[in-house]
């Protein structure tokens, strides 16, 4: 009975480091770092070629003619980046909406990944959301 | 009327903690009239919440915009069917929904249990009751659905809004109730069972079918989930780990572990303190998720507001829900030691468990994931996010490493496996999946891990195929009926196994859908008119954008066709809807091509009026149909597994013709709820519709267009073709042209038939009539059985005392006994 015990809780300590250590790789890896745009600026070069979650508000919004590339400023508390884009961009995503955007924040400014752009539209999904797991 | 409401919902606690404190005591004292009452109370609190509710539908239906909740979640100019749904539209609803819910379903298994498991009833009134208590507790101090504005209120309501104006919409979130509530009752007969230390396997069989029936609801919530997203957010995906989708999955994953887990202890009287914290966690995770969404504790698109009140409680209710169930399951520990060991790693209990811990793993995996921002900003102070790539990494072998168990299980034997024993059970299934896995090297499919999964769903499909055959081979051999009858006979005997293996079919279409993804195009197109562009072979070519409204919305609509090889195979109109009430909102109405090798997914993404151009972003979508399908088949097992035990005791060796026709059109009866999205019907056969549908306007002939006597010659009908060309032009559907000519006509009498609006209203009830009808066929078709083989019995007896007339009669007698016999050995051998 003893020895049972013993090789139950080695074989729980062996798969739990292997999946823990598998787990921190991975999660190095897939993490992303949800950042307001006045934070980032406080100390760009550290947060340069890190996977981000920018959040701001567009303002300047520019495209160029007969493309699906967007340059625009990303702004919060004041301080400001800019981002460019290539792609199709949410309905609510124009000057002023609220945008979460992932990427990566290169010397001067922020490439959005492709897809990488959410418009925060509470009102999108709240309070109308039926029931808590509506998704 | 909301005076009412609030009253009835403070009675309904009171009478529920009467319930809960009769029950108790008379649980302890064992006094069976203090019991009796406690039950009476129980069923009365089912009584005041259907009171309840038809109050809120009442006050939704009348408009009366005095009440809060009303105002906010309708308008009157909604259809009746959405006022209706609005009833869960919202968190105040949503609760007072799942206590109403949680009481019906409590009736139903305390009256069903009341005498087979007489000694745990009072326990399970109790549990349920308690969780009753506190969702209207809730209710009553802080959400209460019937608040109302202290002045009068305003004339209307705020209304929905339209992207939750849509048929999954209405039945989604109440499908995930039904399995989140579902999942109390087993917990309710777990703890009553703890409680008086009745551990014995009884109360395992009460509550396996309510698991079964929560876990069915669970995952056709969870479906629904993804056809919506997939038909109306048009993203081109289904699935995005967002937090309220993992909430759902979350106890579907605890559940799925339950059901294979009980099987060991039925079999082998292991793994008792397993089950046990099987059926707590997956009570708890629906607490849990509800929570996790609703308090704000993670952020989540669906953004619903921080509130810490909420959260609070939540928090004290469910610390009490684990010190409670777990003390209980220390303090009978002693009671729960297993009868037996694991006597070999190749045995089918062996490979349970190791579904059972890669299921659990992948529960709390979730959860780590989805709570990690919240995690890591409370330990480290920085919000870190991780995003589908992470858990696409984690998932996609877990799933993998599920379908290879999925396969294996049914081939090991109870307790030990023999070498040859394997040999001969893992011959063919190998040898699928060698030859599948050759076949998609030497096509050059991508190998991970969409090419490991076409092997493994190769495998999993033999094994179920070689069970299926040989059984019905057995069968065939004792009752000499044909293949199909004696498959069918051997699916009605062997109901929980074989329905369970209809289960893994599905599942394993669900798993040939999810590994198409990785197939997955996505292109954007910015076009000019006639201007094309091609994806993955198909060429699409961008002809016009045309502007249309009605009473309603504006519609943008870009009409598209979609070649391949030179072929045209769809015109296609993605379009964009701008609701007056949400201008800013627009909805996006995709545009999907549906056929079982892949979607063609277009979105009319960006669109430029003045030179007409538009931007669509095009996803070729391979074999995502087939997850839609595989959910049908799935239902359809779960119901083969969920018929009444009266049917399997006595379901016949007889089994009439009829019943492969039957199993077959409840099939069809299951398809329609996967097919209702803006399905594309080529031009030239909407045209041939409506003009049977509208009648010819020259006056005289009373015939529809496609039938007016006056043929070519008829003055009216050069009109009516025309005005009809246009309404296609426009992209309208059957449905919007035929409303288009009888506002111009003025009147319904340009139509063959008139518009059914009380059936158009109700087209969003249709798969659950569907489901229903499906359900009442097999229970009909059990109970056929059922008496085919009582009669037949009957007969029998008769014919041996008075008339000895043929041989023939005697002998199929014999065969009968025969046959039950054989039927019995099997069973055992199952």
């Amino acid at each position: 009975m003893k020895s049972k015990a013993i090789k139950i809780a080695l074989t729980c300590v062996v798969l739990a480091a292997a999946l823990g250590g598998l787990m921190y790789t991975t999660l190095s890896e897939g993490t992303e770092y949800y950042i307001h745009v006045d934070e980032v600026l406080k100390d760009p070069s550290s947060w340069e070629g890190k996977r981000l979650q920018l959040h701001g508000f567009v303002a300047d919004l520019r495209q160029r003619p007969n493309s699906l590339d967007y340059r625009f400023s990303v702004q919060f508390n004041g301080k400001v980046i800019t981002a460019n884009y290539t792609g199709v961009v949410p309905d609510t995503f124009k000057n002023e909406s609220e945008v979460v955007l992932k990427g990566k924040l290169h010397g001067e400014g922020f490439s959005v990944d492709p897809n990488g752009v959410m418009a925060k539209c509470p009102s999108k999904y709240n309070p109308q959301t039926p029931g808590k797991a509506g998704s | 009327m909301p005076a009412l409401g609030s009253f009835v919902l403070l009675a309904t606690f009171v009478v529920a903690s009467y319930a809960l404190a009769a029950c108790v005591a008379g649980g302890r004292r064992r006094s069976r009239a203090l019991i009796e009452s406690g039950v009476g109370a129980f069923y009365m609190t089912a009584a005041l919440m259907t009171v309840a509710s038809g109050i809120l539908v009442h006050a939704f239906v009348t408009g009366n915009y005095a009440i809060k909740y009303v105002q906010r979640y309708s308008d009157s100019a909604m259809p009746l069917a959405y006022k209706i749904t609005s009833y869960w539209g919202g968190l105040d609803g949503s609760i007072m929904f799942w206590v109403f819910l949680l009481s019906i379903f409590g009736t139903i298994a305390v009256s069903t249990n009341r005498e087979r498991h007489r000694e745990l009833i009072p326990w399970v009134v109790a549990i349920i009751s308690a969780t009753e208590m506190f969702f209207i507790f809730i209710m009553v101090v802080h959400n209460n659905p019937f608040d109302t504005f202290v002045a009068g209120g305003p004339a209307d309501g705020k209304g929905l809004s339209p992207l939750l104006q849509n048929f999954y919409m209405a039945i989604h979130p109440p499908s995930l109730y039904t399995g989140f509530v579902a999942m109390t009752i087993p917990y309710a007969f777990g703890m009553a069972a703890l409680i008086t230390g009745h551990l014995d396997d009884a109360w395992l069989r009460a509550v396996r079918r309510w698991t079964m029936i929560g876990w069915l609801f669970l995952t056709f919530g969870l479906t629904l989930g993804m056809l919506w997203a997939y038909e109306e957010l048009g993203w081109g995906g289904f699935w995005g780990w967002d937090p309220v989708e993992n909430a759902g999955l979350l106890p579907w994953f605890t559940a799925t572990a339950f059901l294979h887990s009980v099987m060991v202890q039925e079999r082998r009287g292991m793994l008792r303190v397993w089950n046990v914290t099987l059926v707590i966690t997956t009570f708890f995770l629906t607490i849990f998720g509800t929570f996790m969404t609703r308090s704000g504790v993670v952020a989540s698109v669906h953004a619903f507001g921080e509130d810490r009140w909420l959260a609070s409680l939540f928090t004290t209710f469910m610390i009490l829900i684990v010190t409670f169930s777990f003390g209980w399951v220390i303090y009978r520990l002693p009671l729960l030691k297993s009868r037996h060991e694991l006597d070999s790693w190749a045995s089918r209990e062996a490979a349970f468990l190791a579904n059972n811990w890669i299921l659990l793993f992948s529960a709390f995996f979730i959860l780590f994931a989805t709570m990690f921002p919240t995690l890591s900003e409370a330990v480290r102070g920085q919000r870190l996010t991780v995003g589908p790539p992470f858990f696409n990494t984690w998932m996609r072998p877990i799933g993998l490493a599920l379908l290879v168990l999925t396969g294996i299980a049914p081939l090991l034997a109870w307790r030990k496996s023999t070498l040859s024993n394997l040999v001969h059970q893992f011959t063919w299934p190998v040898a699928a999946t060698m030859v599948t896995g050759a076949a998609v090297y030497a096509l050059g499919i991508k190998v991970w891990s969409s090419g490991i999964c076409f092997a493994l769903c190769a495998f999993v499909g033999a094994t179920i195929l070689q069970e299926f055959i040989r059984g019905a081979q057995v069968r065939q051999g004792a009752s000499g009926a044909d293949i199909l009858t004696a498959l069918i006979g051997l699916v009605s005997r062997q109901r929980r196994r074989y329905g369970g293996y209809i289960v893994h079919v599905g599942i394993t279409l669900m798993f040939l859908g999810f590994a198409g993804q990785g197939y997955k195009l996505e292109e954007n197109m910015k076009l000019n008119p006639g201007q094309t562009g091609s994806v993955g072979g198909f060429t699409i070519r961008h002809d016009s954008i045309s502007v249309t409204s009605d009473e309603q919305k504006q519609m943008i609509t870009g009409h598209v066709t979609v070649t391949r090889g030179g072929k045209m195979i769809a015109e296609m109109t993605p379009a964009r809807w701008f609701f007056a009430k949400h201008e800013d909102q627009p909805t996006t109405e995709v545009a999907i091509r549906r056929a079982p090798g892949e979607d063609v997914y277009i979105v009319l993404a960006a669109y430029e009026m003045e030179t007409q151009n538009a931007t669509y972003a095009v996803t070729i979508n391979p074999l995502v149909n087939w997850i839609w399908f595989g959910f049908g088949i799935l239902a359809f097992g779960t119901g083969i597994a969920l018929l009444p035990e009266r049917a399997l005791a006595l379901a016949g060796v007889k089994v009439p013709e009829g019943a492969a026709t039957t199993t077959l059109l409840i099939l069809m009866l299951l398809l329609p709820m996967t097919a209702r999205a803006q399905t594309v019907i080529p031009r030239d056969q909407l045209r041939k519709q409506l003009e049977g549908d509208i009648m010819c306007t020259c006056g005289g002939c009373k015939a529809p267009m496609n039938n007016c006597p006056m043929g070519g010659t008829c003055h009216g009908l050069k009109e009516q073709r025309e005005k009809l060309e246009k309404y296609l032009d426009a992209g309208m559907n059957r449905e919007q042209i035929r409303a288009a000519f009888v506002k111009d006509h003025g009147g319904q009498d340009v139509l063959a038939a008139p518009i059914d609006e009380g059936f158009n209203k109700l087209a969003w009830a249709l798969p659950y009539v569907a489901g229903a009808t499906g359900a009442a066929l097999v229970g009909l078709v059990a109970f056929r059985w059922t008496r085919k083989r009582e009669d037949a019995a009957d007969g029998s007896a008769l014919t041996n005392t008075t008339t000895p007339r043929e041989d023939a009669r005697d002998a199929s007698l014999k065969d009968a006994a025969l046959k039950a016999q054989l039927d019995d050995e099997l069973r055992d051998l199952d």
